[in-house]
């Protein structure tokens, strides 16, 4: 594939999330006068990946230069995920999700499914389809980059993860970080890997009786949200897929009648033109209706099902580090009892006690924090949506009402 | 009367216009006032008539917006002059088509001619009717077609009048709807369509002839394999040879597949385009028979609303055309309380549904082998463009398809989405964020009402009658597949007119006396054929011209008017939607 080079436009592709965050680091910024800004200034698609420049302007005083970039692939921000998500310190910190991966196969498929289908059309057809693709394709692209570019933002304002050596090196590090996509052993680890960690939680789910009664609560909502927003935006998603599809039908209608118009003569061609014109300007709304219903909806409801992810995996964590205290003062009474090692077990309890607790504080506020932000992003998002609706809605009457003016009465 | 062209300028060649007054008033005397002077004629419109002809001439003009039929927008001429039936009388005709040179032939007869079809010339009874369609008609014909004809010029009366075909009374307004129809009147075009008119326009067209057929109720009558599904068809009409104003009958499908055979056989081969009857499907009809009532799923309600959609816009496309409408056949079916003669032979399986299979498929390869040397090139073009337009509608009415479906899917998944969203605000903890969530799915459950609906119109105005149009398309070729078979057989004749004459040559080579006088009376009958043939040749050449005229326009005006209302339609859609989201946004504001 051709690399497409993305430059500055992005700034209106971010979600809300990334505005939140800039202004947010503003006021920090006046707080601690240390700066950490993060951003993608450019990227690069290259057959099967993308090559992000990540930009970063910093006056923090471990960095060694005020200002640099480096190139980073998809992989390395998982692996900087990773590197947060094991870290026990953060175990109490709803750790912000990873992007998701570059996927253009759709948009690929699609390419190819129209490069069958060319004989059958007119070239005029073939060309305006191809030019939709094309835009299509531009906006994953876009999608994806603003996605990455999400991910660090968060990371980088937040108090306590912009300061994590990983992150640094990530921002840093002029080399490439070698971070090689797992082998074959390496994933066979993962998914054992995984597996565990969601029997445990359901085991714990079943066994372990949180002490506190809201994070029990928490946990129950969270579950119940989860879900429920998942399958929300799957039929979001299928909702700005079929939106598309009516649109790029329009491009059909057009050109047939256009064709039709030449056929008919003089006497219906000038009424068909026009009407085959409002088709396809109408055609153009109703993709802008297609792609900013999947901006505004879809996007907010995926990112709120990646955030409560990423929620629930705190809420487990927190479980595991109960389990683990409950453990250590099981432990703790049977070494009393036995008399022996009860210094090492007061400590191992005493340790897991404060783990415990810290994580309990810290998932406390993370949780608010996240409800909080959550409310924030819909509210906005479904505002604009609702607002661009409208919009959208009231040019095509516009359009379809002067069409129909225009129409010349014979 | 130049000026007197109040009405639009259709002066058609049929110059109904001054017939318009014709129909609606006392024909009678003031026919022969306004006949006689094929200034009246112009003039008369107003003057002569009480001003409702000449309001039917006028109000006429080109009354495109009228009904939607395709024949009936050459009836709203006479539509109009229905209030003037005084007019008629006096006006009778004045025959608008200046012809009315026949002035008495028009008028006076109010059609005595006998229309060939049209058994409606009641003539005088409906001037009215006639009058005011006559005369508008002709302007809207006209307008489409012809350049305004003087009035004296319309009403080629004499030749015209005296075809009894031509009902006097509405040819004026009609020529241009049927020119073609009165087959039998090989006059000249211009009174032909005169006259020609008037029978057609006396079964209805009469401009104010107004026929409108609703079909409605379908209802299954009996059950199993010998159910059939029964329609209500419902009349509401002026035209007078109709027995009542509004009435209703039920009749079943194969009723309706009868009746369209029945025309066929009668006027197909006069060149006339006759409205093609929805399909026959197995699949569907079987479904109903089988299903019950109470279970009849979305599917088979889907397949019966079809069907009664087509069967009304077949009802509709028929009765506008005059000719067709005066049809008994036509009439009986419309007509006829009690239930018809079961129209066994529209059956597929029976025998003579086998038999007009094999002979369709003969026709076919006909169709394909037999090239016809055509010498007018009005043929030619006119062939090529049916068969590219045939073939881009097609095309157009596969993407009308596919955009139907398409917005359907999007109804569908707007739905779920609908209610994932519900589901969400009541499981979402912050009230007001559940409060807007649940807004939203609202709002969206309605968005998806619009977008059903929506695709409810795609599909019935636009989809529908593209795939009409496409059928008619058909129809047209059969026609113009009549006239080649017609000079087929001409050409026939021809051949078998220079044998005979060979042979009668050498017969009298050879001093065969006897041999020679049955060669001659051969040669004789082959030559008579030869002319018969040749006649019948040109008289649907020329009655073709006539429907194509007839039929472009048709063509046009319907298209027009589905286009608008289908952007209708979508814009109020999108006005709905509008509404919808504008209602939304306050909620979403209130999220605190």
């Amino acid at each position: 594939m051709a690399p497409i080079l993305f430059q500055d436009g992005m700034e209106d592709v971010l979600p809300s999330e990334t505005n939140g965050t800039k202004s947010g680091r503003s006021d920090t910024v006046d707080l601690n006068d240390s700066t950490l800004q993060v951003d993608i200034s450019d990227a690069l698609s290259e057959r099967e990946k993308v090559k992000f420049t990540v930009h970063t302007k910093t006056t923090l005083p471990d960095y060694a230069k005020p200002e640099f970039s480096v190139v980073r692939q998809h992989e390395e921000f998982i692996w900087l995920h990773d590197r947060f998500d094991e870290n026990e310190d953060y175990a109490g910190y709803i750790i912000p999700p990873p992007p998701p991966r570059p996927d253009f196969d759709a948009s690929r498929e699609k390419l190819q499914k129209l490069g069958e289908g060319e004989g059958s059309m007119t070239k005029e057809e073939f060309s305006k389809m191809k030019q939709e693709l094309e835009a299509e394709y531009l906006a994953t692209f876009k999608k994806t980059v603003a996605m990455h570019e999400v991910f660090l933002t968060r990371l980088a304002q937040h108090t306590v993860f912009r300061n994590d050596h990983n992150f640094k090196v990530f921002l840093e590090y002029e080399q490439d970080l070698s971070v090689r996509t797992k082998n074959k052993k390496e994933k066979v680890e993962g998914l054992f890997k995984s597996f565990n960690k969601s029997t445990d939680e359901i085991l714990l789910a079943a066994t372990q009786k949180d002490v506190d009664d809201y994070f029990e609560r928490e946990k129950t909502f969270l579950l119940e949200y989860h879900m429920a927003i998942k399958d929300a935006t799957t039929k979001a998603d299928k909702m700005t897929q079929a939106h598309k599809s009516v649109a790029d039908s329009y491009i059909q209608l057009s050109s047939g009648l256009s064709q039709l118009g030449t056929i008919e003569g003089p006497r219906l061609e000038k009424f068909i033109n026009k009407v085959a014109d409002t088709f396809e300007k109408a055609r153009k709304v109703e993709g802008r209706v297609s792609s900013d219903e999947d901006l505004k909806l879809s996007d907010t409801l995926r990112y709120y099902v990646r955030d409560g992810s990423a929620a629930k995996d705190l809420l487990y964590r927190r479980l595991r580090c109960l389990a683990n205290y409950e453990q250590a003062n099981k432990n703790l009474d049977r070494a009393r009892a036995k008399n022996k090692d009860v210094h090492a077990a007061e400590l191992a309890q005493q340790n897991a006690c404060e783990k415990f607790e810290h994580i309990s504080n810290k998932a406390k506020e993370e949780l608010n924090d996240l409800k909080a932000r959550r409310v924030t992003a819909f509210k906005k998002n479904l505002i604009e949506l609702a607002e661009l609706e409208l919009k959208h809605a009231k040019a095509q009457a516009q359009l379809l009402k002067s069409c129909l003016q225009s129409l010349p009465e014979e | 009367m130049a000026d007197s062209r109040e009405p639009p300028p259709l002066f058609n060649d049929d110059k109904e216009d001054d017939n318009d007054d014709l129909f609606s008033s006392a024909v009678q005397s003031p026919v022969s006032e306004q006949t006689t002077t094929p200034e009246d004629q112009r003039s008369p419109e107003d003057p002569l008539t009480p001003p409702p002809p000449a309001a039917s001439l006028t109000p006429e003009p080109h009354n495109p917006g009228t009904p939607p039929d395709l024949f009936e927008s050459v009836a709203e001429g006479p539509v109009v002059v229905q209030g003037g039936s005084p007019k008629l009388s006096s006006v009778p005709l004045d025959l608008p088509a200046g012809g009315n040179g026949g002035e008495g032939k028009q008028q006076p007869t109010f059609f005595p001619t006998p229309l060939q079809e049209v058994s409606l010339e009641e003539e005088g009874d409906e001037p009215d009717i006639f009058d005011t369609m006559s005369s508008p008609k002709l302007q809207l014909n006209q307008d489409t077609s012809e350049p305004p004809v003087p009035p004296s010029s319309i009403l080629p009366p004499m030749g015209a009048p005296l075809t009894p075909p031509v009902v006097p009374i509405t040819p004026t307004a009609t020529p241009s709807l049927t020119p073609n129809i009165t087959p039998a009147a090989p006059t000249p075009v211009t009174p032909v369509a005169v006259a020609r008119s008037s029978p057609e326009q006396a079964e209805g067209d009469g401009g104010d002839e107004f026929i409108q057929i609703t079909v409605s109720d379908p209802q299954k009558i009996g059950d199993g394999m010998s159910s059939y599904m029964a329609y209500k068809v419902t009349t509401k009409t002026n035209v007078s040879y109709f027995r009542k104003k509004h009435w209703s009958v039920m009749r079943r499908f194969s009723d309706f597949l009868g009746l369209h055979r029945k025309l066929v056989e009668k006027h197909l081969h006069s060149g006339r385009v006759i409205p093609p009857a929805p399909e026959k499907s197995a699949i569907g009809t079987t479904k109903i028979k089988l299903g019950s009532d109470k279970n009849a799923d979305s599917g088979s309600l889907d397949f019966i609303e079809r069907r009664r959609a087509a069967l009304e816009r077949y009802m509709n496309r028929t009765s506008t055309h005059p000719t067709l409408r005066a049809d008994p056949d036509f009439r009986e079916f419309v007509e006829l309380d009690a239930e018809l003669p079961r129209a066994t032979q529209t059956s597929a399986l029976s025998s003579a549904g086998v038999l007009r299979l094999l002979n369709r498929v003969g026709e076919t390869v006909n169709k394909m082998t037999f090239k016809m040397d055509e010498s007018d090139q009005w043929f030619e073009e006119r062939t090529q463009q049916i068969e590219s337009l045939d073939a881009q509608l097609r095309k157009l009415h596969a993407s009308m398809e596919r955009l139907v479906n398409y917005r359907r899917e999007l109804a569908l998944s707007t739905a779920a989405f609908a209610k994932a969203t519900a589901v969400l605000s009541s499981v979402e903890e912050h009230s007001s964020l559940s409060r807007a969530l649940h807004q939203l799915s609202e709002s969206t459950e309605r968005t998806q009402t619009i977008h059903h609906a929506q695709a409810d119109a795609d599909f019935y105005v636009l989809s529908e009658n593209t795939k009409d149009y496409i059928q008619l398309i058909s129809a047209v070729k059969d026609v113009f597949h009549e006239r080649v078979k017609t000079f087929q057989t001409w050409q026939h004749a021809q051949i078998t007119l220079a044998k005979k004459r060979e042979a009668k040559a050498k017969a009298e080579l050879a001093g065969r006396m006897d041999k020679v006088q049955q060669a001659q009376e051969e040669v004789t009958e082959w030559e008579g054929k030869v002319e018969r043939s040749q006649e019948e040749f040109e008289r649907i050449s020329r009655a073709i011209k006539k429907e194509m005229e007839q039929f472009d326009v048709m063509r046009v005006k319907d298209f027009r008017d589905m286009v608008i209302k289908y952007l209708e339609d979508l814009m109020t859609s999108q006005q709905q939607i509008i509404k919808v989201w504008e209602t939304f946004i306050p909620e979403a504001k209130a999220i605190s």
